[in-house]
């Protein structure tokens, strides 16, 4: 006993066909069901081989009308308007007066004699005038009706340019004819042999129909209906090419650069760092007087440094005022347990600042030696780096331990280049601690730089203006294979830290965000970290 | 930062012992200079004054020359080629700028010398007399101090060690000569006593360098001589200009722009005078003494000048004594934590060019003694630093403090936080854009009036960044409009601090931290607006009420505010067409902005 037949449901659909109205010919199939006539074809061999169908093949003649054989008929075949006229001559014509006549009317004469003769209607005779043209007595009665032939081309033209001679009513005779007499005649038409097959179920097959045929459905789609419905059961899904690529898809992201500083600030604050803010836009004592800058730095310049033509001038700590609204400032819902920014200053921290650039006051330097102008000092500028936010930090919190950082934007009065932007991102971090010296600089540095992916770090010595010793680090890039310079480092100057009441060595440290991001997504020009373009922000995958 | 070649050949001779290169350069990084590479520079020869040229690197012609200023169509004739070291100068050790300073630090570093480096003088017999017109406001430059030297017969190698050298001072120590400048003359053409007066531009015209046959005036030089040109804004308010003149009424110099031609070094050249004039008194020593304890190095000796200014008396320059300061062990240890003693505090030191002497009856205090051109030492950290060099920074032990802190996260940082991962989670990209800004881009491309008054700078280099912004909106529409030809929707957020001016606040400007979203597609309006926001509040806990607002950037009547607990804290709504045309947008545009809460 032969095993199950799973059909999908094109081929059950052609079964079912055949077992209604079988035998049927394969091509009635493909005009009653729709289905592609390799799909019947490859059905019905298929059911062939098994024994199921038998298909019995039968050949006929077809034949197919050429193009233009309507209108030759229309005008008249040559043999036919020959003969009319030769009837119209009383039935014959001097040879040189025939071809006069069939030249003047488009109608070939040797067509005319070759298919006037064969159908035994014109013949040649020898007149008392030499060779004549007539029209035989088959001819004359023959020109009142069509021919079988002729018969032949019109019904095909009425079934569509087509027509099998078998279904003809002109009998074998006829057929015998219309095959002589258009065989050789392309200009009229072509008689084809064609196979057909007649496609009808055994025995064999119609029992297994009824026992171990089973239809399956198939489809690429599962649908909500084919679900509900129950109809999932009987329905195969089309297996794929799971290695075709499929369609790109990308998540809604983080932006690159804020993922840094994310880590970074997770760095720190695993470092048991309190975070700090200072305003953007800040005066140029805590930007730079407190750092210990001379006020006729280079750096101080307006080639480098902005400053605000509104707000263009802000009061130094500890004048009238400022200390109230600063404390006001901070009790709003954000006030925490680590004071910020906004402290509790006075008018000593600028005296203290004022002498130790003038002449070094109790710091034991001598100071720049020159006049300090708090004029100067109050001047309004957009902050030149995050050591204004820690060095606040510093003030308001100078006895030890303490660890504060602070990420945010710098401004430097840039042209924007691949190298540069005017406004960047920097972080600094500041220890002040009884164990704070160079050696622990060193330790938190290793540690804070390996946190951030350099568990290679080196340190070489540098100059830096408020601090001392000051320390660059040097991490290796695992991806570029080589050393480069990170960061700047150092142990805070006594005229920094002193004038603030800091009478403890106070660690710290800088680095360049948008540096370390151009790094780590290998980009070299600086400005396409701030290109908002989807493409690339989704170019970024997130384990970078 | 300058780079400034050291020619590798010259710096083994000074070191009187051929070292690897490697070695060398390892060498300098631990004393802190930063090597660039090593490279073979060519040089190339100035038809009109003779001198040798160094080809900027990569560069194989040359049709300028630095010494007299002439500019050639034609390349000038190469002429040889040396192997240099090339390296960042450190601003603060002008003491490094050149082969005979760095030989002298690699020496104590390298182990071949340690200790003090002591420069002898003798006087020279020569005076220069000031004259007071320099201290007038419309004629000021009052400080000077000489010296005269003996150098090896000066040859072209040492020619532009020289040049460099100098030039390198005035940009380290000089400002670009503005503080103090260096001239350096052939004492062969300098007759009797000199004279540092001031002079008429008009008047006692003289041969300048690079000029050689033309007489020129003062204020031809600051019109004519290229020299001249580039530096005449330092004396573009003086109505006398500075001279030297010898005692035959020659003009040796006027500084800061230009030296003779007649006194120029010559090839042979082996006494020389060195003046530096300006007006910072410390600048113009710092040179000087920079400038002459180097020359000694390869080979100089210095001998005094005595200066004589009306009023206050005579001074001989250079003063090379050594200078001094104190160093303690206990500090030493405080600040660097190293495990550090007597000998090994001196050892450092010495080491990096110092002499100790421990004090007498103080424990642990030693009297350090400090070449004059370290004009750096400012405080005893300061040697401290030298301590830690001289130690090595490789072999310090790196450690941690031990103290407990706790890590504490800005409250808004964390908010900022759980409104980033509501956001991506409603599918929106967050987007960084920069926070400076113009009135047009902040304003009028929005529908907005500009304000009377908003966050301006002064003295942007770029028109395209002379405001800092006040709201987060302008950032995303630019993103708008560079994503415009991708598929819709989009879907984009923004959270950062943007600024208020506030008289109540400290510097005058309050700064907030905000959300910005928008959504651009068919389907994008109030009413997705509306639910993004609503379930961005529901997710931070926060009830918002909604009133109608009129805001010009948006649709009339699809504009609302909202506010918590009573206080306004946001808005929503449709964006205006016309600002969709602004920024090239051809689809409705959903929009909202809220505070995260004040940061100040």
């Amino acid at each position: 006993m032969a095993g199950e037949i799973l059909l999908n449901e094109a081929a059950y659909t052609v079964w079912q066909m055949v077992r209604d109205h079988g035998p049927i010919e394969l091509g009635e199939v493909v005009k009653l069901t729709g289905i592609d006539q390799t799909q019947v074809a490859a059905t019905a061999t298929e059911a062939g081989l098994q024994g199921l169908f038998e298909i019995a093949e039968r050949e006929r003649e077809e034949l197919v009308v050429a193009d233009g054989a309507a209108g030759l008929l229309a005008i008249g075949l040559p043999e036919r308007r020959a003969a009319e006229r030769l009837i119209a001559a009383s039935g014959e014509l001097p040879i040189a007066e025939f071809i006069a006549w069939a030249n003047a009317n488009d109608v070939a004469p040797n067509e005319a004699f070759k298919w006037g003769g064969a159908r035994g209607w014109i013949e040649r005779t020898k007149g008392d005038g030499g060779p004549q043209v007539a029209v035989s007595e088959i001819g004359r009665q023959s020109l009142n009706q069509p021919d079988d032939d002729e018969r032949a081309i019109q019904a095909a033209l009425a079934n569509g340019g087509r027509i099998f001679l078998d279904s003809m009513k002109a009998g074998a005779a006829g057929t015998a004819r219309v095959n002589s007499l258009l065989g050789k005649r392309p200009e009229l038409a072509r008689i084809k042999k064609r196979t057909e097959r007649i496609l009808a179920l055994t025995d064999q097959g119609a029992e297994a129909f009824q026992t171990r045929i089973h239809r399956v459905i198939e489809r690429n789609l599962l649908t909500p209906e084919d679900l509900e419905s129950g109809a999932w059961r009987e329905i195969k899904l089309r297996p794929y090419d799971v290695k075709l690529a499929a369609k790109d898809v990308y998540p809604a992201k983080i932006h690159p650069l804020r993922k840094i500083i994310e880590q970074t600030r997770r760095a720190f604050l695993e470092m048991g760092f309190a975070e700090v803010v200072s305003p953007m836009i800040e005066s140029a004592f805590w930007n730079f007087d407190a750092l210990f800058q001379p006020q006729d730095h280079p750096a101080r310049d307006m080639q480098d440094t902005f400053y605000m033509r509104d707000p263009a001038e802000a009061p130094l700590p500890g004048e009238k005022g400022v200390r109230n609204l600063l404390c006001e400032a901070s009790s709003g819902p954000f006030r925490q347990k680590v004071p910020d920014t906004f402290f509790d200053t006075d008018a000593k921290i600028v005296e203290q600042v004022r002498r130790t650039h003038e002449d070094g006051w109790e710091t034991g330097s001598e100071g720049w030696g020159y006049a300090w102008s708090p004029d100067v000092s109050k001047q309004v500028v957009l902050r030149t780096h995050t050591t204004a936010a820690t060095i606040r930090a510093l003030a308001a919190n100078p006895n030890p331990p303490g660890k504060f950082f602070c990420v945010g934007w710098t401004y430097r009065n840039e042209t924007i280049s691949f190298k540069h932007l005017p406004v960047f991102h920097q972080v600094d971090g500041i220890i002040i601690d009884e164990e704070a010296n160079l050696a622990s600089l060193m330790g938190t540095l290793q540690e804070f730089y390996s946190k951030m992916g350099f568990g290679r770090v080196k340190f070489k010595p540098a100059f830096y203006p408020y601090t001392e010793p000051s320390v660059d680090v040097v991490v290796y890039m695992e991806s570029r294979g080589k050393w480069l310079e990170m960061g700047g480092a150092g142990i805070f100057r006594p005229e920094v830290t002193l004038p603030l009441g800091c009478k403890f060595p106070v660690l710290a440290w800088g680095l360049g965000i948008e540096r370390l991001a151009m790094l780590r997504f290998g980009l070299s020009d600086i400005r396409e970290l701030y290109r908002p373009s989807l493409d690339a922000l989704e170019g970024v995958p997130l384990c970078r | 930062m300058p780079i400034v070649n050291i020619d590798l050949a010259w710096l083994n001779r000074l070191l009187g012992k051929q070292f690897p290169t490697e070695t060398v350069r390892e060498s300098l990084e631990q004393i802190g200079c930063d090597v660039e590479d090593l490279a073979d520079i060519q040089y190339s020869r100035c038809p009109r004054c003779g001198a040798l040229v160094e080809n900027p690197i990569g560069q194989e012609e040359v049709r300028a020359c630095g010494i007299c200023g002439h500019e050639s169509e034609t390349p000038f004739k190469p002429a040889g080629k040396k192997q240099v070291l090339r390296l960042d100068l450190l601003a603060d050790r002008p003491d490094l700028f050149d082969v005979g300073g760095l030989a002298r630090a690699l020496r104590g570093t390298l182990g071949i010398e340690r200790g003090l480096p002591k420069y002898a003088t003798r006087p020279s017999g020569h005076t220069v007399k000031i004259d007071k017109s320099l201290q007038n406001k419309d004629s000021f430059r009052p400080f000077i101090a000489c010296a005269v030297m003996t150098l090896p017969p000066i040859d072209e190698t040492s020619l532009i060690a020289i040049m460099k050298l100098q030039e390198n001072l005035h940009w380290g120590v000089g400002r670009d000569r503005k503080l103090a400048s260096i001239g350096v003359y052939d004492l062969a053409a300098i007759s009797g006593d000199i004279e540092y007066r001031t002079m008429d531009p008009d008047k006692e015209p003289f041969v300048p360098l690079g000029m050689p046959g033309k007489k020129m005036t003062g204020r031809q030089i600051l019109t004519e001589h290229p020299k001249g040109i580039a530096y005449a804004e330092l004396l573009a308010n003086h109505k006398r200009y500075p001279a030297l003149v010898d005692s035959k009424g020659h003009v040796l110099s006027m500084p800061p722009i230009i030296n003779s031609d007649e006194t120029k070094l010559k090839l042979g050249t082996t006494r020389v005078f060195i003046d530096v004039t300006g007006i910072s008194q410390a600048a113009v020593t710092k040179s000087l003494d920079t400038l002459v304890c180097s020359l000694c190095e390869i080979g100089g000796a210095v001998e005094t000048v005595e200066i004589s200014e009306p009023g206050a008396g005579n001074r001989m320059t250079p003063d090379l004594k050594p200078r001094s300061t104190a160093v303690d062990l206990a500090e030493a240890k405080r600040w660097l934590g190293l495990p550090l003693d007597d000998k090994s505090l001196t050892e450092s030191l010495r080491k990096m060019r110092f002499d100790l002497q421990p004090v007498a009856g103080v424990k642990g205090r030693f009297s350090v003694s400090y070449p004059p051109y370290r004009t750096d030492i400012r405080h005893m950290v300061d040697l401290l630093e030298d301590v830690a060099i001289g130690y090595g920074y490789g072999n310090i032990e790196p450690r941690l403090v031990r103290s407990m802190t706790v890590g504490t996260p800005r409250p808004e940082e964390s908010l900022s936080d759980r409104g980033r991962q509501i956001l991506i989670g409603l599918g929106f990209s967050e987007i960084m854009s920069l926070p400076l800004t113009t009135e047009e881009h902040q304003y009028e491309r929005l529908r907005m009036p500009a304000p009377e008054r908003y966050p301006q700078v002064a003295n942007p280099k770029l028109k395209a960044y002379n405001v800092v912004r006040t709201h987060l909106l302008g950032g995303l529409f630019e993103a708008l409009r560079e994503n415009r030809r991708r598929p819709m929707p989009q879907r984009l957020f923004e959270i950062d601090n943007v600024v208020a001016l506030d008289d109540m606040a400290e510097t005058g400007a309050s700064e907030e931290r905000r959300l910005a979203l928008v959504e651009i597609g068919r389907e994008s309006g109030y009413a997705t607006a509306r639910s993004v926001m609503d379930s961005l509040l529901r997710e931070l806990g926060w009830k918002p009420e909604y009133t109608a607002i009129e805001h010009p950037t948006f649709v009339p009547g699809r504009a609302a505010e909202f506010s918590i607990n009573g206080k306004a804290l946001g808005i929503v709504g449709e964006v205006h067409p016309e600002v969709l045309a602004n920024f090239g947008l051809t689809h409705p545009v959903a929009l909202a902005e809220l505070s995260l809460q004040r940061v100040f």
